[in-house]
């Protein structure tokens, strides 16, 4: 055996070593994590950080803070740009967006919002379709790094591509009214970034916080293992409210999960859900 | 039953109409399910062509789902396809070698989750694949390449074994029908 490539049984004894030693210092189970997503993931990290074992990244992690924050910043996948599922934003503004004009006040929950791309289209649909002034609109994430990253309100400026996801996606205006450019940044309009709570919450271990409306929450469970993933979709059932939308990436499902019957898909829409019981 | 647990196979774009006739190669009586991993863009309309001609169903599964066997489990376009002991496992990481679904990252979930008991297909010509295939060759998984890339192939583990569109068809027969007593547990 050289010594650059251990073998598989010592290289799942490390990773177990270094989930056990997360999960006792810093409280975040990775052990209920899709073992094949976090094995890719933190192998990436490990040539990320130039280091040849797991057990040096959990001597690293175990003693420093931001190091640990680091490694929860690889877990992590933002979708990189804003409305980077058209389709998405396109069948909330035909499926959703109707029946929220009925309602007097609409809470919405991000969950595992990132640095924060979904959340601010979502800001920017909700402001175009007239509800940002009855909305209250709610982002967490597990991280405080990341979370600190979205509420500077700054992204990478976007390009042409992002321009033609935000009209496929059903935009009304044009894109670079909702920012303003600094060499290669975007600033938010204070107006969008001011209005959403950010908000720390590890979905894996904390409970629900409020009812909402419209829960909002892609593909964010695809790295959660099967028992995490239907604890979390227990959590979501008891924060939405009765008729409120529970939105989901395109390839996520509820088949299997806890509260499955209590659900109806909208016909035609990529993956959203109405609660009807 | 066959010692073989998974059939994964990999290809780049350029080999989708290679894939249709392996597809057409798969014994009905393979008695596992088959993972496919094509270069996509994100409106190409797969599964339908491919299962056309296929005797197993085609299929483009959500995340988490169970793998049966004899059902050929397709990547849908965006995401990243692991297999994780029995299922399905999506992923949005960012592209790898430009590409979503990557074919590394299947091959090494099946290196991680199946180690000998999945067989490994790539259809050669991209770069991404080789080095996921041969994890998994190090973790005991039989594999071989369909197509010349010029590459001798193969690492430290010996040479992956080289076939053609007209030679595979006989080494999916012979995963189908490995005899009982070669059988491992």
């Amino acid at each position: 055996m050289s010594t650059g490539t251990p073998s598989a049984e010592l290289e799942s004894i490390e990773v177990d070593l270094l989930l056990e030693g997360v999960a006792r210092q810093w409280g975040f189970d990775l052990r209920s994590h899709a073992r094949p997503l976090l094995l890719r993931r933190l192998r990436r990290h490990l040539r990320e950080e130039r280091l040849e074992t797991f057990s040096e990244l959990q001597a690293r992690v175990l003693h420093d803070g931001e190091a640990m924050d680091g490694l929860l910043r690889t877990l992590s996948c933002t979708p990189p740009s804003l409305f980077s599922d058209p389709d998405f934003f396109r069948d909330f503004r035909a499926r959703v967006v109707p029946v929220l004009r009925t309602w007097p006040s609409v809470r919405v929950w991000h969950a595992g919002c990132g640095t924060g791309e979904d959340t601010y289209a979502l800001a920017i649909l909700l402001q175009e379709e007239g509800l940002w002034g009855k909305c209250r609109l709610y982002a967490s994430d597990s991280s405080e790094g990341l979370l600190a990253d979205a509420r500077t309100g700054v992204l990478p400026l976007p390009g042409e591509d992002d321009a033609r996801r935000y009209v496929e996606g059903g935009g009304k205006g044009t894109l670079t009214d909702y920012y303003m450019r600094d060499g290669n940044w975007a600033l938010l309009q204070p107006k969008l970034r001011d209005g959403i709570f950010f908000t720390q919450h590890n979905l894996a271990t904390d409970g629900s916080f409020n009812e909402f409306h419209v829960i909002v929450c892609r593909d964010t469970l695809l790295t959660f293992n099967r028992t995490l993933h239907n604890r979390v979709h227990g959590r979501l059932f008891e924060s939405l409210a009765r008729f409120g939308f529970l939105c989901l990436g395109r390839k996520e499902s509820l088949a299997r999960t806890p509260h499955a019957a209590a659900y109806e898909e909208l016909e035609g829409s990529g993956r959203i859900f109405r609660r009807v019981e | 039953m066959s010692s073989i647990g998974m059939l994964v196979v990999g290809a780049p774009r350029a080999a989708a109409a290679d894939v249709e006739t392996l597809l057409t190669l798969l014994p009905r009586e393979l008695s596992a399910p088959v993972v496919l991993v094509l270069h996509r863009g994100p409106h190409d309309a797969l599964a339908a062509p491919l299962g056309r001609r296929c005797a197993l169903p085609v299929v483009e599964p959500d995340d988490k789902d169970d793998l049966t066997p004899g059902r050929v489990y397709l990547a849908p376009a965006g995401y990243h396809l692991l297999v994780d002991k029995g299922s399905v496992a999506l992923s949005v990481e960012p592209p790898e070698h430009g590409q979503r679904p990557c074919l590394d990252a299947l091959f090494e979930s099946a290196a991680d989750s199946y180690g000998p008991r999945a067989a490994g297909l790539l259809f050669a010509g991209h770069e991404d694949g080789p080095a996921g295939l041969a994890l998994l060759q190090a973790r005991g998984g039989r594999v071989a390449v369909v197509g010349e890339d010029g590459e001798g192939g193969g690492g430290q583990d010996g040479p992956v074994e080289r076939l053609s569109l007209d030679t595979v068809g006989a080494w999916l027969a012979r995963l189908a029908y490995v005899p009982r007593a070669k059988v491992q547990s």
